[in-house]
């Protein structure tokens, strides 16, 4: 028998807050971390604003407990609190932690780093406090120091699937959760901004210079955004051992791929439609079940049209409230799919659905527009969590509330 | 996990040697003298359409054309989804990028260095390639990346089968990357011939690169290399001995002991202090089994595994050993049918892979 999974905590830290209530409380207020990069050292500073959180790497290690001297990368650091919150608010002791999985998802890892001292490292005559950051261009670095900082020795994963990784540890953890392999799994991503994914987009010419607008008619781009999130993942029998508390259930989850092109999605929404379909199907919910959608709604022209018909097309006619969180947060790549998924949770835990702002104009090739508006005590059943990304990966989450 | 039978159908690898054509089996030996091992390609455009092919980095042609050379070897038409591993991606691009954001001072970038510099771009490419509209991911854990992807193929097989998952691993060779490592000793400082490689009992290893790609079912076919019975990873094990114990967990786990085994390939990297456990094991609990390496052909990198695979899947399918893999004096028994791989990389990933012979 196959067995349920469910979450039974987060952590998470944005530009909109470190923590679960201060993330929670920035949503439902519609206070955005939008504004000018104050401490990536950028020439693009007073161009390209975009959602930093305000804390510099000392201040970050401070929180995270740990020296940065130690080479912890700005990511590994976002990683470090994030996970220690999750950890904490599931109640999970060094023993469950040495058993544990962790997955952790990233797209570019301790690049910041790397770009920071680049030279200085290849020089073997130089010496400083790059010495420790010998190995920061690696994506598997951050997860390997939450590995050893917490004692999470079950299984070690990283993945990269640009924008819709931390969907995809998810579902991973679930996976193997599900045939036995572990029985708790920590789940999420971690990405700090970098001059390289900056500068990335920027000759992609998706960055938005003013706040993104997610599914309005005169969107230009994203805002790129820092931030992690892990969500707790935990069998069906060892909840019921514990007697833990269960905030929801992951109940299905797809992943494809639109085949489409290197970087953008088909302009038809194929492959967000299938990866919905596939989280339906395997969930077996029919999409009139569905109670909210979180989209991935990054403000491109290009994702916003092509997610818009997606979900025209899968609700037919009756699309349930859908928002975008991106405006708050920015694109945190390869950690979104974490730091959705955690409000997907407050949303359960709160019966609220966080409204989608900045949306003025209606969308000439669409008939839906996202939830303008702050949705209290609804009732949440079923929540649908969107992630696609470069390299036409899309998936697609379903989760689902939990009587108790 | 439950007992479903995997079968590795087709494989395409593309590395320091020329393995690129699967009917030849190691028959010459590509000897490299500077600490770092580049990849004997083929004419990629018998395999990439010369368009596509202008556009592609150095080793996306090699990821590609080893994907469609597994394609090809497998008989199928099309995966039916790609799972790719690698450590540090596509270290070249990466490393362009950084150097313009520099020199130019982060204007009037090329924006092809950043798009293929994804860790994603090859198995989207593969996507693209072969309108793989399923499943598709992208493992990136330094010496568990490979593993990691082969065992998602596997517990993709368990939730739905009739499939043909294509699972790869790769990793490119870099010359910035080569001298940031030097810092840490990760690589020899002295000059060596990669085929003394296990002789010299210093600290460092060789650089290699490859591309490695797998064609996984849970159906035999005529094409059919091995099976994969099963694997795990191992984190930073506490001694030699806890790692044997989780390796006696293993193997019974699957119904095998350690006396079943007719031949094991260590991978062993050449470096005396990340190879400590490995050594000792082959020289212990393992020392009358007979025993293969591989990464004085290959180098090290973090999908290193992927080659080790290629080369049991070989002697499985070809039941024979080439003597240049041979580091001991004990015969295997004929036929060869339960292998064992065991690797390290830095001496933190540990991974066991447990091969079966096909029929």
């Amino acid at each position: 028998m196959s067995q349920r999974v469910f979450v039974t905590g987060y952590g998470i830290i944005t530009s909109i807050g470190n923590g679960a209530k201060q993330n929670f409380q920035s949503l439902i207020n519609r206070k955005t971390g939008y504004g000018q990069l104050e401490i990536l050292e950028t020439v693009h500073r007073n161009e390209i604003p975009g959602c930093e959180i305000k804390y510099t790497d000392q201040q970050l290690a401070e929180l995270a407990g740990v020296d940065v001297a130690e080479g912890f990368t700005r990511t590994a650091l976002l990683g470090v609190i994030a996970a220690r919150e999750a950890i904490t608010m599931a109640g999970l002791t060094n023993e469950v932690l040495n058993t544990a999985a962790i997955l952790s998802a990233t797209t570019t890892g301790g690049i910041r780093e790397l770009e920071k001292y680049y030279y200085e490292l290849q020089d073997q005559s130089k010496h400083g406090e790059f010495d420790s950051f010998v190995d920061t261009g690696n994506p598997g670095e951050h997860t390997e120091r939450i590995s050893e900082l917490f004692g999470i020795k079950g299984y070690v994963g990283t993945v990269s699937t640009a924008c819709s990784s931390s969907a995809n540890t998810i579902m991973m953890g679930a996976d193997l959760i599900k045939n036995g392999t572990v029985d708790v799994a920590i789940c999420g991503g971690a990405e700090a901004l970098s001059k390289f994914t900056l500068n990335g987009f920027n000759t992609l010419l998706i960055l938005d210079r003013e706040q993104c607008r997610p599914f309005d008619k005169t969107r230009t781009g994203l805002n790129l955004g820092e931030g992690a999130a892990y969500l707790v993942l935990e069998s069906e029998d060892g909840v019921k051992r514990s007697g833990k508390k269960i905030i929801a259930e992951v109940l299905g989850y797809g992943n494809t791929n639109d085949a489409f092109h290197q970087t953008a999605s088909s302009p038809d929404g194929a492959g967000a439609l299938q990866a919905m379909q596939t989280a339906l199907d395997a969930g077996n919910v029919s999409p009139s079940k569905i109670s909210y959608v979180n989209a991935h709604g990054t403000a491109t022209e290009n994702n916003d049209l092509s997610e818009g018909l997606a979900l025209e097309k899968l609700f037919a006619g009756t699309v349930p409230p859908f928002s975008s969180t991106k405006p708050y947060t920015g694109h945190t790549l390869a950690a979104a799919g974490g730091i959705e998924a955690v409000f997907c949770m407050m949303a359960f835990q709160n019966n609220v659905i966080f409204p989608s702002i900045n949306f003025t104009q209606q969308m000439d090739e669409l008939t839906i527009s996202p939830q303008k508006d702050l949705m209290q005590n609804v009732s949440l059943r079923y929540i649908l969590s969107n992630s696609f990304g470069f390299g036409g990966n899309a998936s697609s989450l379903l989760f689902a509330s939990v009587d108790q | 996990m439950k007992r479903m039978n995997y079968y590795i159908n087709g494989i395409g690898i593309i590395s320091p040697q020329r393995t690129f054509n699967n009917d030849e089996f190691l028959s010459e030996v590509a000897q490299y003298d500077d600490n770092h091992l580049n990849c004997v390609t083929p004419e990629f455009k018998e395999y990439i359409n010369p368009i596509q092919l202008r556009r592609l980095s150095r080793m996306l042609r090699a990821g590609l054309s080893a994907a469609v050379i597994s394609v090809r070897d497998s008989k199928i038409n099309a995966p039916d989804g790609i799972i790719t591993g690698t450590g540090y991606g596509f270290l070249t691009d990466t490393g362009k990028f950084l150097t313009e954001i520099y020199d130019y001072k982060e204007k009037q970038l090329t924006p092809t260095f950043f798009m293929q510099s994804t860790y994603n771009a090859l198995a989207g490419l593969v996507a693209l390639t072969f309108k793989c509209k399923g499943y598709n991911n992208t493992y990136v854990n330094k010496g568990f990346a490979f593993e990691t992807s082969l065992h998602d193929a596997m517990m993709q097989l368990e939730k739905k089968a009739s499939q043909t998952l294509l699972v790869g691993g790769y990793d490119e060779r870099d010359d910035a990357q080569y001298r940031i490592h030097l810092r840490s000793l990760y690589y020899k400082t002295k000059p060596i011939n990669n085929l003394h490689l296990f002789e010299h009992k210093t600290v460092g290893t060789l650089q290699g690169e490859a591309a490695a790609f797998f064609a996984v079912s849970d159906e035999a076919s005529d094409q059919t290399w091995c099976r994969l019975v099963d694997l795990k990873m191992t984190f930073l094990p506490e001694s030699k001995e806890s790692l044997f114990i989780n390796l006696t967990r293993f193997l019974s786990a699957n119904g095998v002991s350690v006396n079943d085994i007719d031949f094991f390939v260590n991978g062993m990297s050449g470096d005396v202090k990340n190879d400590a456990l490995l050594e000792s094991l082959a020289q212990d609990e393992l020392k009358n089994i007979a025993e293969v390496r591989f990464k004085h052909l290959c180098g090290e990198y973090c999908t290193a595994s992927s080659f080790g695979l290629w080369l049991a899947a070989s002697i499985l399918k070809k039941q024979q050993i080439p003597a240049i893999v041979r580091f001991n004096q004990i015969n295997a028994q004929s036929p060869i049918k339960t292998v064992l791989i065991i690797n390290q990389y830095m001496g933190r990933n540990y991974s066991f892979v447990l091969l079966k012979s096909a029929h």
